[in-house]
């Protein structure tokens, strides 16, 4: 992936993600708090690894982090995620650099070491698990 | 190399690769010298199938695309549910295309 395509895409999947999150936060604001729209969930009836995202966030959009984590703990790497990138990617573009670029080739090539590979996949797992049991 | 024996590469391995991009690489292949053929014929090739059978199955986790190798994306993938369930829809038809390209990217190293 080239440096432009990568900065395109990421900034698709923010904006894609604060509209999301702007027709959710209106949605809980008059009620009714089903989203609903996990293709998993819908066919098997299973929650899938990140159900409950949205509403995690939501969650710390309203200042409670404890809950955020209960609901499910990749809501604050979701929200990291969306605060960090837009910033990051304003800033390359103004100072013409590709900083946000290289980490982003550093992070792959770290992740796809084994051990830190199978320690997060077994991390998922667990989470998934976790949403089986709490029911989300 | 031998006409015969990239002709044999080519017939076995044309699955893997975009149908365009068959013809540089048998030439590349016969300008090629003899003593690569090796680590080109050990080569290892991702199968479009079986990825699009990964796609269909687990391309809600994004099983797919860390198996290209595309390890960013797969965990965007895995954190939004899929992107909403609508990119896990557009990945059942982009993997085989995809999955084709990070194949012509892995024999280029060999070939360049």
């Amino acid at each position: 992936m080239t440096r432009n395509k990568l900065y395109v895409v990421l900034s698709a999947a923010c904006a894609t993600g604060y509209i999301w999150l702007i027709i959710n936060y209106h949605r809980s604001v008059s009620g009714s708090i089903e989203p609903g729209v996990c293709l998993f969930k819908r066919f098997t009836g299973i929650p899938c690894p990140s159900c409950g995202s949205t509403r995690s966030v939501l969650s710390i959009l309203n200042g409670d982090f404890t809950g955020a984590f209960l609901c499910n703990p990749f809501g604050i790497i979701i929200m990291f995620i969306l605060i960090v990138s837009p910033l990051w990617i304003i800033f390359d573009i103004v100072t013409q650099k590709d900083s946000l670029y290289v980490v982003y080739n550093r992070t792959e090539l770290f992740l796809r070491r084994k051990w830190i590979a199978i320690t997060l996949i077994l991390l998922v797992i667990l989470n998934w698990i976790w949403n089986i049991y709490k029911g989300i | 190399m031998e006409a015969q024996k990239v002709d044999m590469f080519i017939m076995t391995n044309a699955k893997y690769f975009e149908s365009y991009q068959i013809n540089a690489i048998r030439e590349k292949l016969i300008a090629m010298d003899d003593s690569r053929w090796a680590m080109i014929s050990s080569i290892q090739l991702k199968d479009p199938t079986t990825n699009l059978i990964i796609s269909i199955l687990a391309g809600h986790f994004g099983i797919d695309r860390f198996i290209v190798g595309d390890t960013g994306l797969g965990i965007a993938k895995l954190l939004t549910c899929g992107g909403l369930g609508i990119w896990t829809i557009i990945d059942w038809f982009l993997i085989m295309g995809i999955t084709r390209e990070k194949n012509m990217h892995t024999i280029q190293q060999l070939l360049y």
